[in-house]
């Protein structure tokens, strides 16, 4: 889906899933690793607190991944 | 280590005053059984069936299958952890139900339940359309959390395996299968010559109803570890998960292993079967790192000169199955896998969801979204409704003449990844 979005509606997308090489295999460009499986974009082991904490930083770290023009598939760790 | 496996053999079952096996006929005691099973208050209500091969019968949802097995000499007892206390097992002697078995159902816990048909067109892709099934359907009460239900069920299966087994201890045994083998160090310095074969048990450990038991242990937070294949025949490993159906491996296919069949029956001969490593497929990626590299370098530190690997489940697990063949062949150590393919109902798409060019040798058990028709049987037991929430079902897979179209995913063991099933590929 995200290849497909990119390829014809010419729309940047950032995917956000936790088995990396899955996502390199399907053929994603721009790739912020999730948390875990069952909960990849969030931390219920942490407190609401550290949840919140971990759930703002991946959504920033996504939108500053589909402002970064990219040649390459590429994995935004930081 | 010794393990003597005595099999009493099966052919019918049927109720009666005491539990026993006579003739081939295992005899119960329905009152005494549910008793067994009701040792537990997170029950409502509980009742027991028969489901024998060929009948017009459909059990669904079904949690799991266990064969009645009990120690008769040996240190600890079947299902370790569960039923008996907390011994390594694997030695001695064990009781053996072969053709019987005790399948666990009851209303849904989670959408990755399955269906067996005892006769019809589902009837081949399934061991249990084979075994005389003693099929526990269960009532949780009211307002019993998901994991707990899991629990429940789970325990019961165990706890009814071993009850049926113990009753039959007076039976003579039909067949006594010896497995003997040393352990790795010996067993190398027996054969020098012959190529040395570790067993990768993957198996699903990720919380979520989707959990395997090792010797009682929640497997999600082990690193993975060796066992001696004959732990594995008396229940050191049993499964706790409501995972795709196709490619579950329920208790009784933890017992009846046919990889550890294989090598074992190979072992002196052509190779030298080193043990078995049950392991883990980690929800995070950095879980599913650690957990290769321990299955490489156990394997290297065993002097593995191959690892034949099994997945259970798919999608996710195939990166699991990825790595643990990638990492293997880096240190030179030949690896097969063995999986099933999620590849569309036309057949058409990528089989695994993950890819590495080290996996040169694949055995496929099949594609899990083949479509089948299944009929409609005069004789349900469980709830058909539950086909519209099962991995494989829709909401308009059931019609109202009771008959079905499912894919395959929806049978229980269909796709078996250790390979325990009639499907087999061959090239054209």
């Amino acid at each position: 889906m995200a290849r497909e979005i990119e390829n014809t509606a010419g729309i940047p997308v950032v995917q956000i899933a936790t088995i990396v090489p899955i996502m390199l295999t399907v053929g994603a460009n721009r790739i912020v690793p999730g948390v875990a499986i069952p909960h990849p974009v969030g931390d219920p082991s942490r407190d609401a607190e550290g949840d919140r904490a971990v759930r703002r930083e991946l959504l920033e770290r996504a939108l500053r991944a589909i402002q970064t023009p990219v040649e390459e598939q590429t994995i935004f760790t930081s | 280590m010794r393990l003597e496996l005595h099999k009493v053999s099966v052919r019918n079952v049927s109720w009666g005053d005491e539990t026993k096996v006579e003739k081939g006929t295992l005899f119960v005691n329905r009152e005494e059984m549910l008793s067994v099973a009701m040792k537990d208050n997170r029950f409502a209500r509980a009742e027991l069936e028969f489901a024998r091969p060929g009948e017009s019968v459909r059990i669904i949802p079904v949690k799991d299958v266990i064969e009645p097995r009990c120690k008769l000499s040996g240190p600890g007892e079947v299902f370790p952890g569960f039923v008996g206390g907390m011994q390594t097992v694997g030695e001695g002697a064990t009781l053996v139900l072969d053709g019987a078995a005790v399948v666990t159902c009851g209303p849904i816990v989670a959408f990755q339940e399955g269906l067996i048909d005892m006769s019809g067109p589902a009837a081949d892709y399934s061991p249990f359309s084979q075994t005389n099934n003693v099929v526990l359907v269960v009532e949780p009460v009211e307002g019993l959390d998901q994991h707990s239900y899991e629990a429940a069920l789970r325990e019961a299966g165990f706890r009814l395996g071993w009850y049926l087994a113990d009753k039959g201890r007076g039976s003579k045994a039909d067949e006594v299968k010896v497995y003997e083998m040393g352990g790795p160090v010996e067993e190398s310095a027996r054969y020098p010559h012959l190529p040395k074969i570790a067993y990768l048990c993957m198996s699903i450990t990720q919380g979520l109803l989707h959990d395997t038991f090792l010797y009682g242990a929640d497997m999600k937070h082990l690193v993975p570890t060796l066992i001696h294949p004959n732990e594995k025949m008396d229940g050191a490993m049993v499964s706790g998960n409501c995972v795709s159906a196709c490619d579950k491996n329920t208790t009784w296919h933890h017992l009846n292993d046919p990889i550890v069949e294989e090598l074992y029956s190979r072992h002196g001969k052509d190779l030298v079967f080193l043990g078995v490593i049950p392991t883990l497929e980690d929800t995070r990626l950095a879980g599913k790192e650690r957990t290769s590299w321990f299955n490489a370098n156990l394997a290297r530190m065993l002097g593995a000169d191959g690892v034949v690997v099994s997945e259970e489940g798919y999608g996710n697990p195939d990166t699991d199955l990825c790595m643990n063949a990638a990492k293997c062949e880096k240190l030179g150590i030949r690896t097969v896998v063995i999986s099933d393919e999620a590849a569309g109902t036309d057949g058409k798409s990528q089989g695994l969801a993950d890819a590495a060019p080290e996996i040169t040798a694949f055995v496929s058990a099949g594609n899990v979204n083949e479509m089948i028709e299944l009929p409609a049987m005069d004789r349900i037991l469980g709830y058909d409704s539950s086909i519209s929430n099962l991995s494989g079902g829709a909401g308009e897979s059931l019609r109202k003449d009771g008959s079905m179209f499912v894919e395959l995913q929806a049978i229980i063991g269909s796709t078996n990844e250790l390979g325990f099933s009639r499907i087999g590929a061959r090239w054209i």
